[in-house]
């Protein structure tokens, strides 16, 4: 399992990296390892406000589907369009492969290092 | 919670590195590493096999076997021969199903009922109710064996590889035969819940099963877990108890006839004589008022379980099954190509007066998604491949 040290985690599985005027957000090697394959993303539109804490949209693996929840209070400035025909970036690739860059960030969750967050999935099991 | 039961190949799910899980009381592998998409297509192109242990196996014997199982099943167990073995409901009073089954005719002096795990103990349950008017007994030999399925378009070389058997069975679905692989004998089926045109199932004592399953994946078949099973069976357009059989989202008993393959299942042959929920069985094949059909989602997005399906913005029923399968393409031709794909199809459980064509909206969280009636999935009819057939 991969945890890289430049990215922030929330408690539900998201990374996000500080890129100063965006936040980029994705879902980390061990949400893409527990939702096994995935097969549909339903992605916000550029403009829509994300809320920290709460969903901004859901990825779908062939077993469950899962929501997607902001590290972030923002405007989504950027989307990866392209996950809609090739969501399986998100198993090969999950630190590659974001879903949505953020701007006008104006509040956070509680996120952890990576060094945390590793604790985080190991106790979780 | 109690202790999960393990089948014989527990070990070798383990040593594959499959995610296990609670299935109905076992503990079964849902996937390996390679995940069940890679899972799903490998059975359409090769062979997976499946440890299908879990499920209970039943040996009906003694002199009134077949007047019980007449009684007690939907399907005309009179027409089975040695041989042969047959899909069967095994009815509530009411009509709906406790669970459904198939019966194996191996031997002329004994049945073998083998029905879904987690209704083992109901199943008996049921039976014993009626068990005591006829001089027969049932033993559950589930522990003492074991079961592998072995599907797809490789599984028949496979096996004659390993048995240097000429045949493995009869060429019909639901023949029956033995083969010897390193001088122990194998019960076969040509039966399976893949839809594949090519596909086995394999019997043996529990004690063989990791040695036939190592045997069968240094033939080139790969493991396939539940994840997969479930996949393939719901292209397939094959009914799980719980989803399409049972009872509906709302709690209400499913006719049995409102499931695509009772008219398999339900035999009203003068032989068959009475039995449980015939009358109520007879009135339903004229129709039910709802009724199982495969559909296949138009828009993007994935339909699950439980969503309710709308027509013209009125309640039209529920989803019971359906997730985001994966294909493989075929040329004009209808030859297999490298190429694959996705598509979202389901179960739904909707008012009779819908037909194959129409256009109905599945309540997504919220979203409204158009979704299609179709007639089938898949076609099986052209081996060695099932073939998707898309919207």
């Amino acid at each position: 399992m991969n945890y890289p040290i430049d990215l922030k985690y929330t408690r539900s599985h998201e990374w996000l990296r500080d890129e100063g005027d965006v936040a980029v957000v994705g879902i980390s090697d061990y949400a893409q390892d527990a939702l096994g394959d995935v097969v549909f993303v339903n992605l916000p539109a550029v403009g829509d406000t994300v809320i920290a804490g709460e969903s901004f949209g859901d990825v779908e693996s062939v077993k469950a589907v899962s929501d997607l929840i902001s590290p972030v209070t923002g405007v989504v400035c950027q989307v990866n369009t392209a996950l809609e025909d090739a969501p399986e970036s998100l198993n090969e690739d999950p630190y590659g492969a974001w879903i949505i860059q953020v701007e006008d960030v104006t509040d956070s969750e509680d996120l952890m290092s990576a060094e945390d967050y590793q604790v985080y999935c190991q106790q979780e099991g | 919670m109690s202790e999960l039961k393990r089948t014989p190949l527990y070990p070798a799910h383990l040593a594959a590195g499959a995610a296990m899980v609670d299935f109905g009381g076992w503990e079964m592998p849902i996937q390996y590493p390679t995940g069940i998409v890679a899972e799903h297509l490998y059975d359409r192109r090769k062979c997976g096999i499946f440890d299908v242990s879990h499920m209970g196996r039943l040996l009906v014997e003694g002199p009134d076997r077949l007047a019980f199982l007449q009684r007690v099943l939907t399907s005309n167990v009179a027409a089975l021969t040695p041989g042969r073995a047959q899909y069967c409901m095994i009815p509530t009073e009411t009509g709906g199903a406790v669970d459904d089954a198939y019966v194996y005719l191996f031997e002329a002096e004994r049945y073998m009922l083998v029905v879904n795990a987690s209704n083992t103990d109901k199943d008996l349950a049921h039976f014993a109710k009626y068990l005591p008017e006829y001089d027969c007994r049932i033993t559950n030999i589930t522990d003492r064996y074991s079961s592998i399925a072995v599907q797809g378009p490789e599984a028949e070389a496979i096996l004659k590889a390993l048995s240097g058997a000429e045949t493995i069975t009869g060429p019909r679905k639901n023949d029956l035969g033995q083969i010897t692989i390193q001088g122990r004998a194998v019960r076969v089926s040509k039966t399976g819940y893949t839809g594949d045109p090519i596909g086995y199932e394999v019997f043996l004592p529990a004690g063989d099963a990791v040695w036939l399953w190592d045997l069968l994946i240094a033939q080139g078949a790969r493991p396939t877990g539940l994840g997969a099973r479930d996949t393939l069976r719901l292209e397939a357009g094959l009914p799980l108890y719980g989803h399409e059989l049972g009872t509906d989202p709302g709690g209400a008993e499913i006719p049995i006839f409102a499931v695509p393959l009772a008219r398999f299942a339900v035999s009203f042959a003068p032989e068959k004589g009475d039995f449980v929920a015939r009358e109520l069985l007879e009135a339903q094949k004229g129709g039910t008022a709802k009724r199982v059909v495969p559909i296949a989602l138009e828009d993007r997005g994935v339909i699950r379980a439980g969503m309710e399906v709308l027509r013209d913005g009125a309640p039209a029923g529920w989803v019971t099954s359906g997730t985001m399968v994966p294909y493989y393409r075929f040329d004009q031709a209808g030859e297999p190509l490298d190429a694959t794909g996705k598509r979202a199809i389901a179960f739904a459980y909707v008012d009779s007066a819908l037909t194959v064509g129409d256009t109905v909206q599945v309540n997504v969280r919220g979203k409204l998604l158009n979704a299609r009636i179709v007639k089938r999935h898949m076609r099986q009819d052209l081996p060695p491949y099932g073939r998707a057939e898309l919207i």
